[in-house]
């Protein structure tokens, strides 16, 4: 399990990108700012995956978060109006108690959490030593018998083949709850990011705000007469 | 003063498994050359707080949206460290924590489209993104 040589440094240097990234995110003025924040960071944590073994969730992650999750954040950055923010005439923190509580309540957490891991990981560590690093030495032969990457620099791993079979073979009813949940997701937000006007064409709006509505803009009511 | 900041790296950093008490030094260095499951876990830990701080501190709607993302992020990464032990300690579901995060994404992309949608519906409706202005159901 403990890394070692280049893995161990290549560790540090994305632990410390990840958490500086992350803070730059919460602190940064400009919404976009912190949006090309948080994708540095989620490639970081992407990176600590692929020391940890998992290649194919970095790949989901890559694909998922930063090519499609935080484009997403972008897009609606650029529709919806932050320019008080970005020219510092509007406070991007809350007010100074709540700051300063919330701080204080965090300061506790970071305590509790890392004293919690501590302990923890004292016990798990400390459980059969001998048998683990008998694992690691097989587990070392098993990648050394690998088949080599086309480059003949490196190995090809199982870890996807792994994570399919399993993904398939022990998670394949909440796989297709988690594809009906993304379904609902998509006509939940397109409902949701509705105009007034496109919901008058379906006859989606209740009749007293339509009547209010109408006063502004008559247009509505024939949008509502056409779809009839 | 210098002890003080030792000890309290070595807090932060203290390698649980090896050396007697006492060579506390040595075993930072063994920490920081082999990290192990509990720094994994220590940065996990961090990165939730720092999201926790966002989602408490920020007034930007979409800013607490991406530190949500943040500490579901933390999330991951404590799923997959201990996958990553379970697979050292030859447990037979060990990578039932990989396939847990391919969930957790998932449920993450569904929730960033949810709340962007209604960022977006809110934004049309009352002409801000200011947490502290969009107080309609208080009285």
């Amino acid at each position: 399990m403990p890394l070692s040589s280049y893995e161990s440094l290549f560790f540090w240097i994305f632990a410390i990108a990840a958490i500086f990234a992350g803070l730059l995110t919460v602190m940064a003025r400009n919404a976009v700012h912190s949006a090309l924040f948080l994708i540095s960071s989620l490639v970081a944590v992407a990176a600590l995956f692929v020391l940890a073994g998992a290649e194919f969730i970095a790949g989901v992650q890559i694909l998922v978060y930063v090519g499609g999750v935080m484009v997403l954040f972008l897009f609606v950055i650029m529709l919806v109006n932050v320019s008080a923010e970005e020219m510092g005439r509007e406070e991007i923190f809350n007010k100074q108690r709540q700051v300063t509580t919330s701080l204080i309540f965090c300061f506790l957490l970071v305590l509790g959490l890392l004293y919690a891991v501590n302990k923890g990981a004292e016990v798990l560590t400390r459980q059969n030593l001998a048998a683990r690093e008998q694992l690691a030495e097989q587990q070392t032969n098993q990648d050394a018998r690998l088949r080599r990457s086309g480059t003949g620099t490196s190995r090809i791993t199982k870890d996807t083949e792994a994570v399919g079979a399993v993904l398939y073979r022990y998670a394949s009813l909440p796989f297709e709850i988690a594809s009906i949940l993304l379904l609902v997701a998509i006509i939940g937000s397109v409902m949701l990011a509705r105009t007034l006007k496109q919901e008058a064409s379906a006859d989606d709006v209740d009749p007293d705000v339509l009547k209010d509505e109408a006063i502004k803009d008559p247009e509505l009511l024939n949008l509502d007469a056409a779809s009839q | 003063m210098n002890n003080f900041i030792l000890s309290s790296l070595l807090f932060f950093f203290q390698e649980a498994s090896a050396a007697p008490a006492g060579d506390a030094m040595s075993a930072m260095k063994e920490g920081l050359k082999h990290p192990d499951l509990s720094k994994f876990l220590v940065v996990g830990a961090l990165l939730f707080i720092i999201g926790v701080a966002g989602v408490l501190t920020r007034r930007n709607i979409i800013v607490i949206f991406m530190s949500i993302e943040l500490i579901l992020n933390a999330a991951n990464l404590n799923f997959i460290a201990m996958s990553r032990y379970l697979e050292a300690t030859g447990s037979a579901n060990a990578l039932t924590g990989q396939i847990f995060t391919v969930f957790v994404i998932v449920v993450a992309a569904a929730e960033a489209a949810i709340g962007l949608g209604i960022v977006i519906a809110l934004y049309r409706n009352k002409e801000t993104i200011w947490i502290d202005e969009i107080d309609l159901l208080k009285w």
